[in-house]
């Protein structure tokens, strides 16, 4: 087996998120960067390959400089290259524009396996640059993923659909998304992350990667936004105050005069 | 540009998807108003299969277009997204959607790319601002809507399940078949090798008459796991709001709003949920709302029939103790 290469992604912790209240977009400077947690599906799925047939992994990640940690991050579960695609000409890109530099890199690390990601970040939920990036690389994709085997050259992927499950058999390389449901994602070493202090990494950039920036960033995406508006609720039903027992009682009365419940 | 917009239609084992016949309600809309043709797209093994699913017979759209061929047996990713881009390049329409089932999140992607265009996710409202058409998704904030818009043609989105209510149409549409040329790659780099079928029904809770809904407000998975009891007694189902999932303290397919599941039920309750808009899309059009939480001012405590200000949690066990006794 060739390379496995795992794309992460670095997103606002939840908590730590602002918002520009005139534009309505993140404050991506304010917020703390956590990796995307379906992320980690990704990179354990990569670790448990490599554990079983001493394949290389390397890891990338498009953003700001302030994914380093993340990406070290990856280093500490065992990924041995990291990669950092960043550049001023990369910000504001929505799907199409992000896997037009991802599949960009991944060409530049053939030959390889297997590309892995998350099946969506938690901050744009769009679940769509994993099959753009592999359609834009002119491979196939399989999304929402629960297990991978490599068996004599192919590939066994049991993904998980909105009917059930399929055991699928495909010729490498191809991208995967992973579904977040694994039963076991493996601590980082200390030892690793150690070393990873004074971990040499890449930086790819748009010269690097031979893009032009007309195809990046917010000027090479095609969708826009027209703008945003606040939906205004106005109070529209009764307000129940008082006592945590009476409102119970209270509460269960209605639900039986309205014929939910039946005792 | 070409006077139709694409709908795909997803047909899995001899059904077309829920999902694909509710995206042509708004998609019936706007094709009016543009007066151009909708397409109901579908890709089987077996036309005839096709022309008996009854669901199909008052589909509401112009025309029901069917790519027939051995090889479209199974979902296979890469050759239904190749067809797909094959049949968007002949048609040059408006506009492509697909409904965000696991499919349509598989697929719309790969075309879009393939064409180099524009795709935008979980849409859950269209609507025309001119000539041009205007998708809303909720977005980062408070009760804040994005409207997108797309440069590129088609226009190419993903639908958000639930957000439209089927209606049947007034004729019968036409079922045709499309050939594509004789030197067509059917080829395929994906074998399905086994199905199993999902042991669970398949959304359930978007079909629940009662849903219980539960959300960080409840502060533990314990207490969120006694939903499940209350829901028992109302014969209903027990929803999460985002944050519940990424806690892990029920599965995502319990997950409503955005990127879950919309939900009509006649009663909703939510326990400590605030009522971020990524959730209360999914649950606007509940016949009945009961908010338990101690915030007056939260979006669903507005929006609720009743809202008790009290703290979930114990709101909660006293109901279970009293039921119990």
């Amino acid at each position: 087996m060739e390379k496995i290469i795992v794309c992460i992604k670095g997103v606002p912790k939840p908590e730590t998120v602002k918002v520009d209240p005139e534009r309505h977009i993140l404050i991506r400077e304010s917020a703390e960067l956590i990796l995307n947690p379906p992320d980690k599906a990704a990179l354990e799925m990569a670790m448990r390959l490599k554990d079983r047939h001493g394949v290389k992994v390397t890891v990338l990640s498009m953003g700001p400089p302030n994914v380093l940690p993340i990406l070290k991050e990856a280093f500490g579960l065992g990924a041995d290259e990291l990669i950092l695609l960043s550049d001023r000409a990369f910000a504001g890109a929505d799907t199409l524009a992000t896997s037009r530099v991802i599949a960009q890199a991944i060409r530049t690390l053939a030959p390889y396996s297997l590309v892995l990601m998350g099946l969506k970040s938690i901050d744009g939920e769009t679940a769509q640059v994993p099959p753009e990036t592999a359609s834009l690389l002119n491979l196939p994709s399989v999304i929402n993923v629960l297990n991978i085997i490599y068996r004599e050259g192919k590939f066994l992927v049991i993904r998980e659909t909105n009917y059930g499950e399929e055991e699928l058999e495909i010729e490498p390389p191809l991208v995967v998304s992973m579904s977040p449901k694994l039963d076991y994602f493996r601590p980082p070493s200390l030892k690793r992350l150690l070393m990873a202090k004074n971990l040499d990494y890449r930086t790819l950039g748009a010269v690097d990667l031979s893009l032009p920036e007309e195809i990046l960033g917010l000027r090479g995406s095609p969708t826009k936004v027209a703008g945003v508006f606040e939906k205004v609720l106005v109070q529209r039903g009764e307000l129940w105050k008082g006592e945590p027992e009476e409102l119970a009682e209270r509460f269960l009365e209605l639900l039986r005069v309205r014929g939910f419940l039946k005792i | 540009m070409s006077e139709t917009i694409l709908a795909y239609g997803e047909f899995f084992e001899d059904k077309i998807s829920p999902a694909s016949l509710e995206i042509l309600t708004p998609l019936w809309e706007i094709s009016r108003s543009l007066q151009k043709k909708l397409l109901l797209l579908i890709l089987s093994d077996d036309l005839k299969r096709v022309k008996e699913d009854n669901s199909l017979k008052r589909a509401l759209c112009d025309e029901i277009l069917v790519i027939e061929h051995q090889e479209l047996k199974e979902f296979r990713d890469d050759l239904y997204s190749r067809v797909l881009s094959f049949v968007a390049r002949e048609f040059h329409p408006y506009g492509f959607f697909f409904p965000a089932t696991l499919q349509g999140l598989a697929l719309a992607p790969r075309i879009a790319a393939e064409l180099g265009v524009g795709l935008c996710a979980h849409v859950n409202a269209l609507e025309l601002e001119g000539e041009r058409l205007i998708m809303m998704r909720p977005t980062f904030g408070d009760n804040i809507i994005a409207k997108l818009y797309s440069e590129t043609y088609p226009i190419m989105a993903t639908l958000a399940l639930g957000a439209f209510s089927t209606k049947e149409g007034s004729e019968n549409p036409i079922i045709k078949k499309f050939n594509l040329p004789q030197d067509f790659d059917w080829s395929s780099k994906m074998k399905v090798r086994a199905k199993r079928k999902t042991k669970k029904e398949i959304n359930r809770l978007s079909v629940a008459k009662v849903v219980v809904a539960g959300g960080l407000g409840l502060k533990s998975k314990e207490n969120f796991l006694k939903l499940f009891e209350l829901a028992k007694y109302l014969e209903g189902e027990v929803g999460a709001t985002r944050p519940v999932c990424y806690a892990g303290w029920t599965e995502e397919d319990r997950m409503i709003g955005i990127s879950g599941v919309s939900v009509k039920p006649k009663l909703y309750l939510g326990f400590g949920i605030s009522g971020a808009i990524q959730h209360t899309v999914g649950m606007e059009n509940s016949e009945f709302i009961i908010a338990i939480n101690t915030d007056e001012g939260a979006p669903l405590v507005k929006m609720a029939h009743v809202a008790i200000i009290a703290d979930a949690e114990k709101i909660l066990n006293y109901i279970l103790k009293k039921l119990k006794s």
